[in-house]
């Protein structure tokens, strides 16, 4: 009600495509101007903004409860049609889109997303949000820009134990020794999970990957390393987990750029839950 | 190996022809036990697929001229499985999934481009040694297994759950289930399929369903498009959470009494594996089958 009423009085002069501009002049990295992410994939940039929302995955609820906060435009770092490159050929046919498309036209919202560049720029607002979730100190990350973070030594049960609780995760997933005695994380985001044998690494911490057929599968090798009864770990988020947190770095960098109109984090939140 | 080759094809000639009864053939050989080579050759003629032209199944370590004393299928050729295989005297594995961790099963880790070769990775050397000190033989048995009519890891999936005899139009891969919920469905998949951290869901724990997709292995967006509008639930192996989970999240924000149910990948394909040994019973009587699972590799903290 109150941000309502104040973005019909702020608003007035902002348009959705002002507001991109904004963003790409200062995200701190030259535009690539062939990413086929970082696009509209809804609505104009005449549209006028009357709020702004940052989320990770744009699904229909966050998508509807952005329109009940009175934002009608929003940013997020992920699809809002189930596929990398929003390719409507797609989805087309499908009865869930034509709905999803026909409640975003009728709401008149834009949908601009923030991918690429979120990566391209220092820091990354994914692993800032996701190294504070996870509650890695930031002055042990050595070297400054690694993602590797070494904590008091701990066992990966432990570890996993408190990340759960922590971000109240209802569906982690853990390889490795539970026992392993562990220091030193490397941290990934999203499916840009790093390798799980990297040197002087004991546990990987990051969002998604392949389980097999693909470059180096974590699981097997890490089940291997437990066999062998070598300190090792993988703990995977989950996609949305794992950047969530750095789309509330992203809204508070928006408000730095663009102070004229509302902006806030709206979480997708992590889509699953596991049986007891 | 041209020499096997021979003496296969001449054991062969013995009983007769090829296609002669598999008892037979078996029976005919128990004397002269079977190389990797003769066992994979024989696989090869009774899988009753086109072969593929790329593919990934092929002996990944150890010499298929090794007399096979044991087999030993899984779903990931994982050291805990050779181990196991070793204990029960087996020398040849055969897997569904990959030795060396990819899909190109290199004996070594990939170096990056640009850089000097890693140093050598302490799990890929163990598991090396494992191999040769135990002579073991491992062959991948992926794309033919899978490319089998119906699908054998649908297949061990619907078996293991019991819902063989829910199958809609003798399809393995759909079953009409009585109605239960979201909930006891999961549970029940959980249980049965022993998994222990791997299993996730999306769904209204509540909500009733019947109509079920059984899709092992990694589907992408356009299978979980085209199945859902005939299904209440996707039961798959691995999806990318960028496709199919959202969309499973949208379908069942907008109101849909649907359900996916994400086994991960090998464990979808374990069942499949435990259907392969009792198939490799029926063409090989010289060495004993089994099937050692590698089991759910993902846990879950407690509370």
């Amino acid at each position: 009600m109150d941000s309502r009423r104040r973005s019909v009085l702020e608003t007035r002069h902002m348009t959705a495509g002002e507001v991109v501009d904004r963003i790409k002049k200062n995200i701190g990295v030259a535009w690539r101007e062939t990413t086929y992410r970082d696009t509209y994939k809804s609505g104009s940039p005449e549209t006028s903004v009357t709020g702004i929302a940052t989320t990770m995955f744009n699904s229909f609820d966050v998508v509807e409860r952005a329109v009940a906060a009175g934002l009608n435009m929003i940013v997020p770092h992920e699809t809002t049609f189930w596929n990398d490159r929003d390719d409507l050929t797609v989805v087309n046919a499908d009865a869930l889109y034509r709905e999803k498309r026909d409640y975003l036209a009728a709401h008149n919202v834009v949908i601009f997303r923030m991918h690429d560049h979120v990566h391209d720029r220092r820091p990354d607002f994914t692993y800032v949000g996701s190294a504070r979730e996870l509650g890695l100190d930031p002055a042990r990350e050595m070297p400054p820009g690694s993602h590797r973070f070494t904590i008091p030594e701990t066992t990966l049960e432990a570890l996993a134990a408190d990340i759960q609780r922590r971000m109240g995760i209802r569906a982690l997933r853990v390889v490795g020794d539970p026992k392993a005695r562990v220091s030193r994380i490397q941290l990934g985001v999203g499916y840009a999970t790093p390798a799980a044998n990297g040197p002087d690494v004991d546990v990987v911490i990051s969002g998604e990957q392949q389980e097999v057929d693909g470059g180096l599968d974590a699981p097997e090798y890490i089940a291997d390393a437990a066999a062998l009864r070598l300190p090792r770990g993988w703990i995977m988020l989950g996609h949305n987990v794992s950047e969530e947190a750095g789309m509330l770095e992203m809204a508070q960098w928006i408000k730095t750029v663009v102070p004229e109109v509302p902006v806030q984090l709206i979480k997708s939140g992590e889509p699953f839950w596991a049986p007891k | 190996m041209a020499a096997l080759s021979r003496r296969e094809f001449v054991r062969l000639g013995t009983v007769g022809a090829a296609a002669a009864p598999f008892v037979l053939e078996g029976a005919a050989t128990r004397a002269a036990a079977p190389t990797a080579q003769a066992i994979v050759d024989r696989i090869q003629r009774h899988v009753g697929v086109d072969s593929h032209p790329t593919t990934v199944d092929a002996f990944k370590a150890g010499d298929p001229s090794s007399v096979v004393t044991g087999i030993v299928t899984t779903s990931l050729a994982t050291i805990a499985v050779m181990r196991r295989a070793i204990q029960v005297g087996a020398n040849l594995i055969i897997t569904s999934g990959p030795t060396f961790y990819s899909r190109a099963d290199a004996p070594m880790p990939a170096g990056r481009r640009g850089t000097p070769p890693p140093p050598a990775d302490p799990v890929f050397e163990a598991k090396h040694d494992l191999i040769r000190q135990n002579r073991l033989v491992v062959w991948r048995f992926s794309d033919h297994w899978r490319a089998r009519t119906p699908d054998p890891f649908a297949q061990g999936i619907a078996d293991t759950l019991g819902w063989t005899k829910y199958r809609v139009n003798g399809d393995p891969l759909r079953v009409t289930v009585p109605a239960i919920t979201i909930g006891a469905l999961a549970k029940e998949v959980n249980t049965k399929l022993n998994a222990r951290g791997g299993l996730r869901v999306i769904g209204q724990p509540t909500a009733r369903v019947q109509r079920i997709a059984v899709l092992p292995g990694t589907i992408p967006i356009q299978t979980t498009l085209d199945v859902f509008p005939d299904v209440d639930v996707i039961v798959a192996g691995e999806i990318r959470e960028w496709e199919s989970s959202e969309y499973a999240r949208d379908l069942v924000h907008a109101g849909r009494s649907k359900a996916l149910v994400l086994l991960g990948r090998s464990l979808s394909e374990e069942p499949g594996m435990n259907g392969c040994a009792m198939w490799l019973k029926t063409i090989v009587s010289e060495a004993p089958v089994r099937w050692i699972p590698a089991g759910d590799p993902y846990w879950r903290p407690a509370t």
